[in-house]
């Protein structure tokens, strides 16, 4: 309580002899201090084990590695994480799972539409695909490895349909789609129940207006549906997108261990590897640094270009 | 509003076609923790004919699945009762107290909620490697804490914000101090938002596997899913135990979300119509 102490040092100014203030305080207003003892041991932690790290690190991003230990070494570690051909993969790797975003909003918001038209066994759908959002990306990346294994599932049901077995996670040129298709898989859930939600708050009059008038279920969704929905849109896109960023390193780690040959990398398995594997603290700063700025943009970029897409509408 | 007779019903068979695709990984799983190594090696597809127990036995025991569970039921435990406690603590001062920076303090909260674990695990690292708490229940419990105590904070605020202020000052002009008014009132009133969010907080610790790693590097420390991943390793040439094992770290989940799968959407949602 020491600490609650010190936040309210201010309000006992007003009294000259500490002791008698002290005592006069804690007799006639305690409750004047309550809302600072109730908040200090949340501030306390938040400020200690969030913020204080995020400045740190920025702060260690510009100091060496090794010999060069907390030698200022100005953008050096920047520099080099542009030369690594593996950060520039995991960049490009980015830049896929930005390509793949609109596919991964739309497979919920599609299926929530559906699910607000009351389709068949709605309630039992909605339940079953929620399930894997709940599941730890430790078990379903162990999972698909299972299914996923040259000699496993779903090469044996491609071959029952005349197709050739995949080398699903040993190819690079496919690893990185696998690894992104699994996380959709095990996260549109998440996104749909949020849909949902928004769906809830949508006029039902308006959409029965739009159908009396004659509009197509086509016609519903793109100008009656999308528009009243645009908030909810916006705060998917924006959260599977950090998902996608920051919420894969389980996946990864289970099934590719960033391989085959670095193909499977993301800035935040890059992290891992320099600040675990490669004893590079330094440099992985600078590289949660980049990871930061780059959600930053996308994430303004995309509230920027929503916002201009559904004003239009 | 209800689409045509036709339409729906084409729609409910791809969404059919999904849900089994959505179920089917599990089921498959749970066939091969049931198969002995022979019959899985001879056909992992078919159905097993008798079921197997003895993989998870193995699983829980000799691959010391046990000892992993127990930690991250002692880890995942404290921290959320932490992340209730500071939470709803903060949630009422933010809400019903009036105190000078408590606007502040609340966007500090939601800035905070922003800051991806990514950013700020090397400095955490080396913070509490400098503290002495790297490897230690308390280190790892910590770290839970603060990761999702701005999430918490948002929910408990926004929930009782939704409270009258007119019971809190009745409670006040009876002679309660604020304290009283926390325990008496407020604590029994959050009820349903302490349960959603504990619910979700406490998934979110058990099913965490980077910062568990990051900050419990030795054996004997391991959580459930940092035991999962060197499972894989230790039994590439079983996989029916390796399957087993994943099984068991999954069981608890699913009963968890068969049980509290509106208290989970709920709090998904409640941080979502922020927009």
């Amino acid at each position: 309580m020491a600490t609650a102490r010190l936040l309210v040092r201010p309000e006992t100014r007003r009294t000259n002899s500490p002791t008698s203030a002290n005592r006069r305080r804690r007799r006639v207003r305690p409750e004047r201090l309550a809302p600072y003892v109730l908040v200090a041991p949340a501030v306390l932690v938040i400020l200690g084990f969030r913020l204080w790290p995020l400045l740190l690190g920025v702060n260690f991003s510009f100091t060496g590695d090794g010999d060069r230990d907390g030698t200022p070494v100005g953008l050096d570690n920047y520099a080099e994480l542009m030369r690594d051909p593996v950060f520039r993969i995991a960049l490009r790797n980015v830049g896929l799972l930005v390509l793949l975003l609109p596919v991964a909003v739309a497979i919920p918001g599609l299926l929530a539409t559906f699910l607000y038209l009351r389709v068949p066994g709605a309630r039992v759908f909605r339940t079953v695909y929620f399930f894997p959002a709940v599941l730890s990306p430790v078990i379903v990346g162990s999972i698909f490895n299972l299914l996923l294994a040259y000699d496993g599932p779903l090469n044996a049901g491609l071959g029952a349909v005349g197709l050739g077995p995949a080398d699903w996670l040993g190819d690079p040129h496919v690893a990185m789609f696998t690894v992104a298709a699994v996380h959709i898989w095990a996260t549109f859930g998440m996104a749909l129940v949020v849909f949902l939600a928004g769906f809830a708050t949508l006029d039902a009059t308006l959409i029965d207006a739009a159908r009396t008038d004659g509009a197509a279920l086509r016609q519903v969704i793109w100008h009656v549906i999308v528009p009243g929905l645009s908030r909810t849109i916006q705060f998917v896109f924006v959260t599977t997108m950090i998902g996608m960023l920051t919420s894969m390193f389980g996946l990864l780690y289970v099934m590719t261990g960033g391989g085959p040959g670095g193909a499977t990398y993301l800035p935040e398995y890059y992290i891992w590897i320099q600040q675990g594997q490669m004893n590079r603290p330094a440099l992985a700063s600078a590289a949660s640094t980049v990871l930061f700025l780059v959600m930053l943009v996308v994430g303004l970029a995309q509230i920027g270009l929503l916002r201009k897409a559904t004003r239009e509408d | 509003m209800r689409a045509s007779r036709t339409t729906r019903w084409l729609a409910a068979a791809p969404m059919a076609a999904l849900a089994v695709a959505t179920v089917y990984p599990l089921v498959f799983t749970t066939n091969v923790a049931l198969k002995t190594r022979h019959d899985y090696i001879l056909d992992r597809f078919s159905p097993t004919r008798t079921a197997h127990w003895d993989n998870l036995g193995e699983a829980w025991a000799s691959a010391g699945v046990s000892q992993y569970f127990v930690n991250s039921l002692i880890v995942v435990g404290c921290a959320v009762v932490l992340l209730l406690a500071l939470g709803s603590m903060a949630g009422f001062a933010l809400s019903h107290l009036p105190f000078r920076g408590s606007r502040a303090l609340f966007l500090a909260c939601l800035a905070a909620l922003f800051i991806p674990f990514q950013v700020i695990m090397v400095p955490l690292a080396r913070t509490m490697t400098g503290i002495g708490l790297i490897d230690t229940y308390p280190g790892l419990i910590l770290a839970y804490v603060a990761q999702f105590l701005p999430f918490t904070i948002y929910l408990m605020t926004s929930y009782y914000s939704g409270i009258p202020a007119d019971i809190v000052d009745a409670a006040r002009i009876d002679g309660s101090s604020v304290y009283g008014v926390y325990r008496r009132i407020m604590l029994p009133l959050g009820a349903p938002a302490l349960l959603s969010v504990g619910v979700l907080d406490a998934l979110f610790c058990w099913n965490d596997v980077l910062i568990a790693l990051l900050l419990m590097p030795s054996a004997q420390h391991r959580t459930l899913m940092v035991g999962i991943t060197s499972l894989r390793g230790q039994y590439s040439d079983d996989i029916p135990t390796f399957a087993a094992g994943v099984l068991i770290a999954a069981v608890p989940i699913l009963v968890v979300y068969l049980v509290f799968q509106r208290q989970i959407a709920d709090a998904v949602t409640a941080g979502a119509t922020k927009g």
